[in-house]
């Protein structure tokens, strides 16, 4: 996974762009020593390390839009970060490029119970959005499993889902308004607690650009009123074939769970090992249905996902009858991550889509993957809206299997395109999944993409080496070209 | 000249021509709504309405594929016969621009067009997931997929939608749908003022019943509130005493049954309140706590009349503003002096003085211009649909012996 070739000509130039920042920010907004630094070299992605030319930590968005056009004016790329929690490496800075870190940006700016919006700095927690509400009775939908770490901001750039999304939506469905910088060190207002764009929903595509179109420097989200009841149910099978079918049968009947989750045999085993939440061991496949709304809409809907899983061949069900049981149920889900990290020393976890029928063909195709790279795989799904995170488990100190297992990864999301689906479903393309974008996309679609990123940043100093497997420059993307005097695809016939 | 392409090779070929010989098009469906936006600057159309026809529609994965000039009602027909919809509920502007049908599927994606469950569920930005183009450069492309997850590259999808046609001809559109609630009912409220119509309304959609509609109407001196409960019967039978509750005591309470209710938020949501009567329609989208006060400030100048959507959120006015300086300022001032929103005039001509879409501040208004830009360099899909816009000049490069 290469990152693009350090520019000399800025290396050389360190001392000057160092000074140059310090005189432009407060004391302690500049870190250039090694040491210091190297706590920024890497962010969730972390086999992967690269110790930046100097990180900043502005304060203000004056600042931010300082550094940044001063970083535009002398070609200097920046990185933006926010908590470092990427699982795709969108953060992982660049040897000639200044990371700017909105870890300062700490602040709730205004919470509106009125108008059901709360106002914040970049760098606040996704959970401390929920946490500044809870005590009204209000929460912030969108729900990262790294949600005690990660920022507003990253969740903005990366369009973060979560276990609840399947019926709350992602990141950009619940976010109302940002303030923003571009790399000119502009200053841009788009939307606020108002709904929709009133031009090119500019808002909309920023969401889930991972920190090439712009630095996000406020942002305003809808929290909304605490559902009045939870309750999940935990349901065996067989096999995840009638799994698959059943999360198919749910969303067929017209239901649309809060959030339905899936784990394979190996994920069950793993973290009951771990919590001992009380999975059924000898399952092949294990769902949990969330549901929330009032109580006697819970307890309907209950009782009619019971029927249908039940149909669908479960071999065991169990409903939480109180918040303790509910907790349980989730126990062992939310430590899936730790609990393969325990029996693994290392795992890399993926991230693609399939629809959700696809699931059972991806399941097959996934184990014969797995014998054929000498690689244990556990999965783990947000099965209603068919979002895969396979844990290829490993060891970096064998030579060799961390390429196998990311050959291994590249491959499922080869799969994963081939069967109607996406690279990525919520964690990012950055470093990590870059080099498989032309799976997915023709160059023609790639190029429309990086034309709209000229449109923000024509130099390409906003987080390059992320997101595009080839960078084109914008002068040659942008322009017509007219060769001898006619017009690009003068094999199409005219009317 | 109108053309009516049948197929994407046809939709190229329009293009290239117009491209070669420079002459733009006005990019558009069936043109039910051709009133809400200004005039285009091209003498030929491309029309989309017979680019139609729905290319796949899977309901156990909500997911609906139809060609762009697919029209609405299509849709919702098909839709309907497996108990399921376009959750954003796109409004149907026949009766404010007299026309027969409400347009095809495209023209509501190009106009972000969303009607009361906006509020709750989501706009039509919302729920694209995806979509086939072809650029103002003659290219066709993709972004976005058929899966309800999907970070993979920027999200071209919001950008297109509300974009007036003037990035690319969008051919093939992908959709999420929803489940239609199994019931509806819907909670009226009779109160002296604007402010406590819209404070109840407030109430409702911080508390736990879950709205899916809050809409507020002025008869006579006083003032209803419309709060829509949906979902499974035993639910809304439950939420519905629990909003009696919470609105005990604020004024007269009455309910309208499930067929009320799908008729009165039809109406709501295509403003048909204000569509038979003449004179402009404007289209505000304000902080929905602020309508008292903007209602008041653009009262106090115009004879208006108007309803509420989305909480407050959404306003349609119906007045007659002339095209003076002093007089077209007052709604976009009394919306910037009370937290921030835009004003769209849906139907009337522009003026000197008066812009059907909100002005941009300047930096913003550039980065438009260079979005365009990159889908269209030469302006020939729909220039100055939106107003009007000056032209990059640097777009076109003769590379001529170069290359
Ligand atoms: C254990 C674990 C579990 C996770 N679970 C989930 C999950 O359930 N769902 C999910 O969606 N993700 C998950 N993630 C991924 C990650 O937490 C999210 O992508 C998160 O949104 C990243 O936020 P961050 O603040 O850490 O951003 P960073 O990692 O710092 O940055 C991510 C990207 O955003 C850019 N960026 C950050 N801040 C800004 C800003 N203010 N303006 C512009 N660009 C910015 C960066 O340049 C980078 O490209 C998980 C990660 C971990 C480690």
């Amino acid at each position: 996974m290469l990152l693009p070739n350090a520019d000399q000509g800025i290396l050389d130039r360190r001392a000057e762009i160092v000074s140059a920042l310090k005189s432009m920010l407060p004391a302690g907004c500049v870190i250039d020593d090694d040491k210091s630094m190297s706590a920024f070299d890497t962010d969730g992605l972390s086999a992967y390390r690269n110790q930046p030319l100097v990180v900043v930590l502005p304060e203000t968005t004056q600042q931010v839009a300082d550094v940044m056009r001063w970083c535009r004016d002398n070609a200097v790329k920046i990185v933006p970060r926010g908590a470092g929690t990427s699982l795709s490496g969108g953060a992982i800075p660049l040897s000639d490029g200044v990371l700017l870190g909105l870890g300062k940006f700490n602040k709730i700016t205004e919470i509106d119970y009125e108008n059901r919006a709360v106002t914040a700095q970049p760098g606040v927690t996704n959970l401390g959005i929920t946490q500044a509400v809870q005590d009204e009775g209000f929460y912030y939908a969108p729900d990262p499993s790294s949600q005690i770490a990660c920022s507003i901001g990253g969740n903005i750039a990366e369009n973060s889902g979560g276990v609840h999304c399947l019926k709350y939506g992602l990141t950009t469905n619940n976010v109302l308004g940002i303030e923003m910088v571009t790399m000119d060190g502009e200053i841009l207002r788009l939307g606020g607690k108002h709904l929709d764009a009133d031009g090119f929903d500019i808002l909309g595509v920023m969401t889930g650009s991972e920190g090439l179109l712009g630095v996000v420097t406020e942002v305003t989200v809808r929290i909304l009123r605490k559902p009045a009841s939870q309750r999940a149910l935990l349901v065996g099978f067989d096999s995840a074939q009638e799994g698959g079918q059943a999360v198919s049968d749910v969303i067929a009947a017209g239901i649309i769970p809060a959030g339905m989750e899936m784990m394979d045999g190996p994920a069950i085993n793993a973290a009951e090992d771990f919590v001992g939440a009380g999975y059924p061991r000898e399952a092949a496949a294990l769902l949990i249905v969330e549901l929330d709304g009032p109580e006697t809409e819970v307890d309907f809907l209950i009782n009619a996902v019971s029927e249908i899983v039940k149909k669908a061949g479960a071999t065991s069900i169990r409903a939480s009858t109180s918040e303790a049981e509910r907790n349980q149920f989730w126990a062992g889900r939310k430590s899936a991550f730790p609990a393969v990290g325990r029996i693994s020393p290392d795992y890399l976890c993926m991230d693609g889509t399939i629809p959700r029928k696809a699931l059972p063909e991806m399941l097959t195709r996934m184990a014969s993957m797995s014998q054929k790279y000498g690689l244990r795989v556990a999965n783990v799904f947000h099965a209603g809206d068919g979002n895969l995170h396979p844990l290829i488990l490993f060891d970096a100190n064998q030579p060799g299997e961390l390429e196998r297992a990311e050959e291994f990864g590249a491959d499922i999301l080869r799969n994963c395109v081939a069967l109607g689906g996406v690279l990525t479903g919520e964690h990012g393309v950055g470093v990590e999944k870059r080099d498989l974008m032309g799976e997915m996309f023709t160059e023609d679609d790639l190029k429309q993409q990086q034309r709209l990123k000229c449109a923000f940043d024509p130099q390409h100093l906003l987080n390059p080496g992320k997101v595009f497997p080839v960078l084109h420059r914008c002068a040659e993307l942008g322009r017509l070209h007219v060769h001898h005097g006619k017009l690009p695809h003068p094999d199409i016939p005219r009317f | 000249m109108i053309y009516t392409p049948q197929n994407t090779d046809e939709i190229q070929s329009i293009l290239a021509q117009a491209m070669d010989s420079q002459r733009p098009l006005y990019a558009c469906g069936t043109r039910t709504k051709s009133g809400m936006h200004c005039q285009v600057s091209a003498e030929d159309s491309l029309s989309m309405e017979h680019y139609s026809g729905i290319i796949d529609y899977e309901p156990e994965e909500l997911v609906l594929v139809v060609r762009a000039g697919t029209r609405l009602d299509e849709i919702d027909q098909l839709l309907a016969k497996h108990n399921q919809m376009l959750a954003f509920e796109p409004a149907n502007l026949s009766k404010m621009f007299a026309s027969e049908h409400g347009g095809t599927i495209g023209g509501i994606i190009a106009t972000n067009l969303s009607g009361s469950r906006r509020i709750s569920a989501g706009a039509a930005r919302d729920y694209l997931l995806g979509f086939d183009a072809i650029s103002g450069r003659c290219d066709q492309f993709k972004s976005g997929s058929r899966v309800m997850k999907n970070v993979t590259g920027y999200d071209l999808s919001k950008l297109m939608c509300g974009s007036y046609g003037r990035l690319a001809i969008l051919s093939d559109i992908t959709l999420k749908v929803l489940p239609k609630p199994q019931t509806v009912q819907t909670v009226c409220l009779t109160t002296d003022t604007l402010a406590e119509a819209q404070a109840s309304v407030s109430q409702a959609f911080t508390s736990s019943v879950e709205p899916s509609g809050g809409a507020i109407l002025p008869v006579a001196d006083r003032f209803t509130s419309y709060i829509r409960l949906e979902g499974v019967a035993v639910s809304v039978a439950d939420r519905l005493t629990a909003l009696k509750n919470i609105l005990d005591g604020q004024g007269e309470v009455s309910v309208l049954e499930a067929d009320e209710s799908t008729l009165f938020w039809q109406q709501i949501t295509n403003a048909e309140q204000l569509a038979s009567s003449s004179g402009q329609i404007w289209k505000l989208s304000i902080v929905p706590s602020a309508l008292p006060q903007i209602i008041e400030i653009i009262s106090s100048a115009h004879t208006c009349s108007y309803i509420a959507d989305w909480a407050g959120g959404l306003v349609w006015l119906n007045c007659e503003i002339s095209d003076t300086a002093a007089s077209s300022a007052i709604i976009r001032n009394a919306i910037s002096a009370h937290g921030g929103g835009h004003a769209h005039l849906v139907r009337g001509e522009a003026g000197e003085h008066i812009a059907k879409f909100q002005p941009q501040p300047e930096q913003l208004a550039m980065l438009q211009s260079r979005i365009k830009t990159a889908f269209d360099p030469l302006h020939i899909l729909n220039p100055d649909i939106m107003g009007h816009e000056v032209p990059d000049s640097t777009a076109r490069a003769d590379a001529g012996e170069k290359e």
